[in-house]
């Protein structure tokens, strides 16, 4: 096996030059990342999170803001839609396979008709 | 004739001083004041002095208000995440002695009860002017504890 590039259609991907633009990134963040501070007292509050003067919450879960946050108003507003889409997926393989033969056969009515 | 020895002027701030403010059950007359730093009619960024978002960045504590119950602890939380050398600023009669609340049944300040306090700025609310004669006070203090810190061999490039 030999590594080369890739052409596509609209560039190529050859793994040396990936490999070169991460070592660059990295670089690029090891330069910013020296000129921080590097005199905090570890094992302190000055090495923790600062979460608005509250103590840190153990549970990752109650720190995180789900991405579903950004767009709650857009979900709140056509939940219906969303209810039904929920409810269609049950996590059931059979029920997936008859809802696409479902679809097909719907698709074929127009089709032929 | 005035000199200045500019060398020695400017080895006093090795960097521009960045303060974080916290109120502490402030009624916001303070810090509309400190607010009003920002403006451009007193503009303290032009020194390099600005508020920054947390502690973490800050050379200075700026505290408002007489410190209700509620705030202690996050007041102390705040303080002891900054990073050494630091100094607390108290903006306002509130944080200075309780002023009309030091009777209040819901405080544990003022501010000297609850962190070492390097420079008092009075007032109900405090001129911006006093802010900046505060803040230029606090720099002063400053250079003394990060000489302290460097003679005791605590690493610093404050």
């Amino acid at each position: 096996m030999t590594i080369g590039t890739i052409y596509t259609g609209f560039g190529y991907w050859n793994v040396y030059a990936w490999v070169m633009f991460f070592a660059l990134g990295a670089l690029i963040v090891l330069c910013i990342r020296s000129t921080g501070r590097n005199d905090y007292e570890k094992g302190t509050y000055q090495d923790e999170v600062f979460y608005g003067g509250n103590p840190v919450p153990q549970d990752g879960q109650d720190l995180a803001v789900p991405a579903s946050s950004s767009y709650w108003g857009f979900t709140k507003a056509i939940a219906s839609f969303y209810d039904l889409l929920v409810g269609v997926h049950t996590g059931i393989l059979s029920d997936y396979m008859g809802l696409l033969i479902a679809t097909a056969a719907v698709i074929s009515l127009l089709i032929l008709l | 004739m005035f000199k200045v020895d500019i060398k020695k002027e400017l080895g006093i701030l090795p960097r521009s001083i960045w303060a974080f403010h916290c109120n502490s059950g402030s009624c916001n007359g303070c810090d509309i004041e400190i607010v009003a730093l920002l403006t451009p009619r007193y503009d303290i960024e032009r020194f390099g002095m600005k508020l920054v978002g947390t502690p973490r960045h800050a050379d200075a504590l700026l505290v408002t208000g007489p410190v209700t119950k509620y705030m202690t602890d996050r007041l102390r939380r705040i303080y002891a995440q900054m990073p050494n050398p630091k100094v607390v600023i108290v903006v306002g009669n509130c944080g200075a002695s309780g002023d009309v609340f030091y009777k209040s049944y819901n405080l544990d300040g003022p501010v000297d009860q609850i962190l070492p306090v390097d420079v008092y700025v009075h007032g109900c609310p405090p001129r911006p002017e006093a802010i900046i004669d505060g803040v230029a006070k606090a720099i002063l203090k400053l250079e003394e504890k990060r000489e302290e810190l460097l003679k005791t061999g605590g690493a610093t490039n404050a």
